[in-house]
């Protein structure tokens, strides 16, 4: 290309890179946003004392949505809907289409336990008005997916993001990397897991 | 407070070159000072266009109103180089995502050969923004849009009478961008560097417009049009794929790094006992190794130092770490002072504030480095109720965390697998290094767009929960 970019040497880039002012305290509060957001009550109350870090949620709701998720993940969806509405009835009523998922896996937990006469008669009743095309149902990762659909949603009804903030940060590096890309040339970290800044290849 | 003399304090001196680590770990005074509020937030206060500026535009052919607000040409025109041109009292401002005003045209006038654009301060009134290098305008006699190259581009609808047309600037995306009615007409390269003004354009007898820099309600919804740009960046860093779990892997380094101990054997059982449990990719084994070091002991002085336990820590320290405090002039031993004497005066126990400070925080007088925390220090003895004042800082548990993080990188730096090339992940956690990464990515690319735009901060990443949903 004509344009010519601007070359930044390692040793010019780390002395950018610890002149960066980052604060311990926004550090931690990353931390423990992921922790809240993943449901690591219990790290999250450690968290809380070793570092004096707010959570930014009451850590008893924490404990509440992670027995919500673990019901589903354990095919009690009975239970998990009982204690879902129990959290706030709501939230159920203005996701239709999760309570569909719910119903649904209900059916599967149903079929998975060899009571096909109960299960024909809840599909009847309950799934055949609204009727969803699906493969693998069977699989425990629909579990899993149903799962984590229901934390996002009573996330979401506690008005807090559904997603940890730290792997969109993570995701902003690269793309960061990118877009400076187009007009420099300096070091770069390919590897998260590593973090290792390698020199600019020309 | 002394807050600007000293921005140059934490480098590197001979004073207090107290030998192995000590370089590094210097950096805390840095942020003692970061704390403070120094070098915090470059002035974000940006001044705005508020009015028509009335002393540099085109005399003779065009009267500004007393409010300053809308103009009218009065004149015939006879030639190109009779334009009515005026520019706002302000450039726009850049340190934001965009700029955007609008304009009102009152009367067309004889021939509506109405401009509106951005202009740089040395224009030349007597033309047409557009017409001139280092200049843009959407033209309204022919929807035609004019940046410097001497022909004009077709761009959009003509505007006349009764119509609301906007210029705008996104810096994000480095485009000019035109509104007409609240539509958006379209968007081009802006290839012009430097400050740049709103600038409105009349040509023709009884031309009239009214500008509006943003004291009454856009008919375009700029904020709107700022959310879907947000939208769209954030949809493409979405796209991004990361590792899979990568994220448990960084929260599990940086307790370890940290010393958390308890968080991290929370953390450890809780993803052991999910289901399915996370894996955690152990690709660098060696590194856990490295910051498992002298992990119990390393919680066990941040807890004391966290509960203003600062003898105690101190005693620790000489019984596990004889080496870290052996100089007695190292900032380990300055930030444990220190905080010893704080904790004096958090309790209210002046007296004896001032015989450790005698004792232990006057050999650092005059050192260069130090002087100016140790006279902020001292200073909290004048103040009523400290908390309230504005060294107040020194009493909040931030300051106790980063003098535990302190003594957390002088405990690792004393681990003897450790090679010299990889001292300063001493100071870092993993976590860290991609958030500086991250931070310098993002103000470098800002620096070579003219530093236009948004800067990247953290903090206000960490407070901001509505930008996504």
């Amino acid at each position: 290309m004509a344009t010519s970019k601007k070359v930044i040497t390692r040793d010019e880039w780390e002395k950018k890179l610890n002149a960066v002012k980052l604060r311990k305290e926004d550090m931690n509060t990353l931390v423990m946003n992921f922790l809240v957001t993943e449901g690591f009550v219990e790290a999250a109350d450690k968290f809380q004392r070793e570092s004096g870090t707010k959570p930014e949620i009451d850590l008893a709701t924490i404990t509440d949505r992670m027995a919500v998720k673990k019901a589903v993940q354990n095919g009690n969806v009975e239970d998990a809907i009982e204690k879902v509405n129990d959290l706030n009835p709501e939230i159920l009523d203005t996701n239709p289409e999760l309570f569909f998922h719910l119903q649904q896996q209900r059916l599967i937990e149903l079929i998975r336990q060899g009571k096909t006469e109960e299960a024909l008669e809840f599909a009847q009743e309950e799934l055949a008005p609204r009727g969803e095309e699906n493969v693998n149902l069977l699989d425990i990762s629909h579990r899993l997916k149903t799962a984590s659909e229901v934390n996002a949603a009573i996330l979401t009804s506690q008005s807090h993001e559904k997603d940890p903030k730290l792997p969109s940060l993570l995701k902003m590096l690269i793309w960061a990397q990118n877009q400076l890309d187009e007009k420099a040339v300096y070091p770069h970290i390919n590897d998260l897991s590593t973090g290792q800044l390698e020199n600019p290849s020309e | 407070m002394n807050s600007t003399a000293n921005s140059d304090n934490g480098r590197r001196n001979e004073n207090c070159d107290a030998g192995d680590g000590q370089d590094l770990i210097l950096h805390f005074l840095d942020k003692v000072r970061l704390s403070r509020g120094d070098a915090m937030e470059e002035s974000e206060g940006e001044e705005s266009p508020t009015e028509l500026n009335t002393i540099n535009s085109a005399g003779g052919f065009l009267i500004v109103s007393p409010d300053k607000l809308s103009v009218k040409y009065t004149n015939t025109n006879l030639h190109g180089h009779d334009v009515g041109v005026v520019q706002a009292n302000k450039p726009a401002p850049f340190k934001c995502l965009t700029y955007y005003f609008e304009i009102f045209v009152k009367d067309a006038g004889v021939k509506g050969q109405i401009a509106i654009g951005f202009t740089k301060e040395s224009f030349k009134m007597r033309r047409q923004p557009g017409w001139e290098v280092n200049s843009c305008g959407y033209h309204g006699d022919d929807g035609y849009l004019y940046r410097g190259k001497g022909i004009g581009e077709a761009f959009g609808p003509t505007y006349t009478t009764g119509d609301t047309v906007g210029g705008g600037i996104n810096y994000g995306s480095q485009e000019f961008f035109f509104t007409k009615n609240g539509a958006l007409v379209g968007k081009i390269p802006k290839d012009i560097k430097g400050h740049l003004f709103p600038t409105v354009a009349v040509h023709s007898q009884n031309e009239e417009v009214s500008v509006n820099f943003g004291k009454t309600k856009f008919a375009f919804d700029v904020k709107g049009y700022e959310a879907s740009e947000r939208n769209k960046q954030q949809m493409a860093i979405d796209k991004i794929s990361i590792p899979p779990n990568i994220g448990y892997a960084l929260v599990k380094a940086y307790l370890l790094h940290y010393g958390y101990e308890e968080t991290l054997n929370a953390f450890n059982v809780a993803t052991e006992t999910t289901v399915p449990p996370i894996h955690i990719a152990q690709e660098n084994a060696i590194d856990e190794d490295d910051s498992s070091y002298a992990l119990h002991q390393r919680k066990t002085i941040r807890q004391l130092v966290r509960d203003g336990e600062i003898n105690a820590a101190l005693a620790r320290l000489r019984e596990w770490y004889p080496q870290i405090v052996q100089e007695e002039k190292s900032v380990v031993c300055f930030l444990l002072h220190c905080q010893k004497f704080i904790e004096l005066v958090r309790v209210g126990k002046l007296e004896e504030g001032v015989k450790y400070g005698r004792l232990e925080l006057a050999k650092f007088v005059g050192l260069t480095g130090f002087q100016d925390i140790v006279e902020d220090c001292f200073a909290l003895l004048v103040y009523r109720k400290p908390e309230e004042s504005s060294l107040g800082y020194f009493l909040e548990d931030s300051q106790r965390e980063l003098v535990a993080d302190a003594v957390n990188a002088a405990i690792l730096s004393t681990n003897p697998s450790k090679k010299d090339e990889q001292r300063s992940s001493h100071l870092h956690s993993h976590l860290e290094v991609l958030l500086r990464q991250l931070t310098v990515c993002c103000l470098e690319r800002r620096s070579l767009n003219g530093n236009q735009g948004e800067t990247f901060r953290l903090h206000h990443v960490l407070n901001n929960n509505s930008t996504r949903r």
